[in-house]
């Protein structure tokens, strides 16, 4: 292994910790001590057997699994990565608070010098559309979308701003948002009974099972009622390079849900990779993290084989009746057209709800898309935090 | 770095192997460390790859007890852990009812009228034991939330008693389909090995173990065919027992390669495709072309196909 002589073995491993935290991987301290315990039965020069063994102590789930053997060649392995290429996770240049708010009251104070002059803030999904908002002669050409709300002079920039720049206050309705959604998400009755104390039937078994610690006598009935499994949500969002503008919004959006209602997340654009882990960490560095795990991302969008690999791999056994499939994207897909269709059908087949999130105000009409649409439940723009208010009373 | 292997571990991966588990090389690094570790295994992936074998197999190398708890939606401490006899302390307050010295609550309550069940049982063993938790993603998160104390310290509390510590630390294998998610805690508790389809060697190795008097070239075209049928769209999709479940039937019926008629084929597939839409999904015309090698529908024959439907 490529043991920098300056370090000692356990700051080496707490730098092999720190990377697999930074992917999603659960590390502490009690990891860290099983791995170095691993390290000292194994034998450091036995690197295959070392690798399976910190391999069965850092991860915990299918998903760290997969990324493992990445991670590890990554760290202790550079020479193996040579000539791939290296992407810093950065898409925008960074800004701190005070420069964003600064800036947006330049902005406000901009349009109401100009009312009729004011377009948009800058973040926003068609902000550098040059016919933003002057009509559909546009639509179908993926720079030429306009914006889902772009029609309204832009008076609330706050309010209409997409998730790259987010006040606390804003953070805080779309976390309110989210939870009226949540709640909104209608419970599947099950078969399945459980016990409640004021309950609907009496749970027989339970009931006389009390009674032989009294003696025979029934004086402490067990009830049940019918269980209730709130429907598992899944977030798929475009990270693309033509939904690179909106991806920020639609992660932040994906984040709140995933705290929220427990949604799995993924995101794609030539590959699907999950991304609930990183989702569920309070950390500003959320998209460079998220642009670090999809780095070996290639150009190109191909949603198809995403949903796909999403039906097959990541999501089959969880895949149910009364699932929600939330894909946010502006479908623009370079596998063959008929394969998104086949693709949606098989998540329709495995009883799945699919609503599709749009950045732009028109339903996308993209070949693939047109062929797709029955198998859609629903078509909801999504451009800004309005834009999900507007679509709660339709996300059931 | 030299691939040594030490000999603990080749040990364990050649016992695994008379007990009729084929493990790989990482697979059975993570069992010996567990071992090592003292850490309960935590066996993720498919119905049908393996899981539960995995730790039969491991009892029987060991010649452990193995102790199975099969979770399921509803499971209580009751079921799982422990359960006074009730009828026995009253059968036990009835006998003492004319004599002098009455019975005393702490007589009812001690170790003689506590009912073993698996996880009590696991942990009062004198001998090695295995302990299979089976299914865990089927039992409720509360149970889970119990299940934390057993495994990080192999003992269980009960209120009239006082804690029952392991006598002989259990080797705790738990199993899991992933149809829901399990909590951070429990996972963190354990080491964890995602078992996945084998490969197609393995899977050869793994038939030919179990069925040693099937045909070589039977095994090898069933193994590649179900290999191939993996690929395919399946709702539930074969693992590894109804690979053994199918060669088997095959050679029963005195086939020494897979048959050239589809029929014969098609009325054999029930062991490996267990719901309807697989089965009706997999025509003559697909397995015929599977058994080939052939994955898609070649372009000519598309073209043909397209030509005679317009």
């Amino acid at each position: 292994m490529n043991l920098s002589p300056a370090l000692a073995p356990s700051e080496t491993l707490a730098g092999f910790a720190a990377l697999l935290r930074d992917h999603g991987l659960s590390v502490g301290v009690a990891e860290q001590r099983a791995m170095l315990q691993a390290a000292l039965i194994v034998g450091g020069l036995n690197g295959s057997r070392l690798n399976a063994a910190w391999r069965a102590i850092a991860c915990h789930s299918a998903r760290e699994w997969r990324l493992w053997p990445d991670l590890f060649d990554r760290y202790w392995h550079p020479e193996r990565l040579r000539g791939t290429v290296r992407v810093s996770g950065q898409t925008r240049p960074q800004r701190d608070l005070r420069q964003a708010v600064q800036q947006l009251h330049e902005q406000m104070d901009a349009a109401q010098q100009l009312p009729t002059a004011a377009k948009s803030a800058p973040q926003t999904a068609a902000a550098d559309a040059p016919h933003a908002g002057a009509g559909n002669s546009d639509a179908g050409t993926p720079r030429g979308m306009s914006g889902a709300s772009r029609s309204e002079p832009q008076l609330e920039a706050l309010h209409r701003r997409d998730g790259q720049m987010w006040l606390p206050q804003e953070l805080g309705a779309l976390q309110r948002l989210a939870r009226q959604i949540t709640a909104q998400l209608r419970p599947l009755p099950t078969r399945r009974w459980c016990h409640a104390p004021p309950g609907h039937r009496l749970d027989l078994r339970q009931t006389l099972r009390r009674s032989v610690a009294l003696g025979g006598e029934p004086l402490a009935p067990a009830w049940q009622v019918r269980r209730l499994d709130p429907p598992r949500l899944f977030i798929l969002a475009d990270v693309s390079r033509s939904m690179e503008s909106h991806a920020a919004l639609f992660l932040r959006i994906a984040r709140v849900f995933a705290l929220e209602a427990q949604a799995r997340v993924f995101v794609f654009h030539t590959r699907l990779a999950e991304v609930t882990p990183l989702m569920q960490r309070d950390s500003a560095t959320v998209q460079e993290k998220i642009n670090a795990v999809s780095a070996s991302f290639g150009a190109g969008t191909r949603i198809a084989s995403s949903l796909q690999d999403f039906a097959r791999v990541h999501a089959r056994t969880q895949l149910r009746r009364g699932a929600r499939v939330w894909v946010m994207s502006d479908g623009f897909d370079t596998d063959a057209p008929e394969q998104l269709a086949d693709a949606l059908r098989m998540l329709r087949g495995r009883g799945a709800r699919i609503t599709w999130f749009h950045p732009t105000r028109r339903v996308p009409a993209a070949v693939a898309m047109q062929n797709a649409r029955e198998h859609i439940h629903r078509f909801v723009p999504l451009a800004c935090l309005a834009d999900l208010a507007a679509a709660r009373p339709f996300l059931h | 770095m030299s691939p040594t292997v030490s000999p603990a571990n080749r040990l364990l991966r050649e016992s695994l192997q008379r007990a009729g588990y084929l493990a790989d090389a990482d697979l059975a690094t993570t069992v010996w460390l567990a071992g090592e570790l003292q850490r309960p295994l935590l066996l993720e992936g498919d119905a049908g790859v393996g899981k539960t074998a995995l730790a039969t197999a491991l009892a029987q190398a060991q010649g452990a007890v193995l102790v199975r708890l099969q979770c399921f939606e509803g499971l209580d401490l009751a079921q799982a852990a422990y359960e006074w006899n009730y009828g026995r302390q009253l059968m036990a307050i009835r006998l003492h009812d004319g004599q002098l010295g009455t019975v005393k609550e702490s007589d009812l309550f001690s170790r003689e009228f506590l009912l073993d069940r698996p996880l009590l049982k696991a942990i009062s063993q004198d001998g090695p034991c295995v302990l299979l938790i089976d299914e865990i993603d089927r039992a409720d998160e509360a149970f889970e939330a119990f299940l934390l104390e057993v495994l990080a310290d192999y003992q269980i509390t009960v209120p009239e008693i006082g804690t029952l510590r392991a006598r002989h630390i259990p080797r705790v294998v738990l199993t899991s389909n992933a149809t829901r998610e399990l909590s951070d805690a429990l996972r963190r508790r354990c080491l964890y090995h995602h078992l996945d389809y084998p490969t197609l060697a393995r899977e050869i190795a793994i038939v030919k173990t179990a069925l040693p008097d099937a045909d070589t070239r039977l095994v090898e075209e069933a193994v590649q065919f179900v290999q191939r049928l993996r690929s395919e769209d399946l709702t539930k999709i074969p693992g590894i027992a109804e690979t053994l479940d199918w060669v088997n039937a095959l050679h029963r019926m005195s086939h020494h390669t897979l048959p050239d008629d589809m029929a014969v084929l098609l009325t054999t597939l029930g062991c490996l495709l267990k719901t309807r839409e697989d089965r009706f999904g997999l025509g003559a015309d697909r397995a015929r072309q599977l058994i080939e090698g052939r994955r898609k529908v070649g372009v000519a024959e598309k073209a043909q196909a397209n030509a005679a439907t317009s």
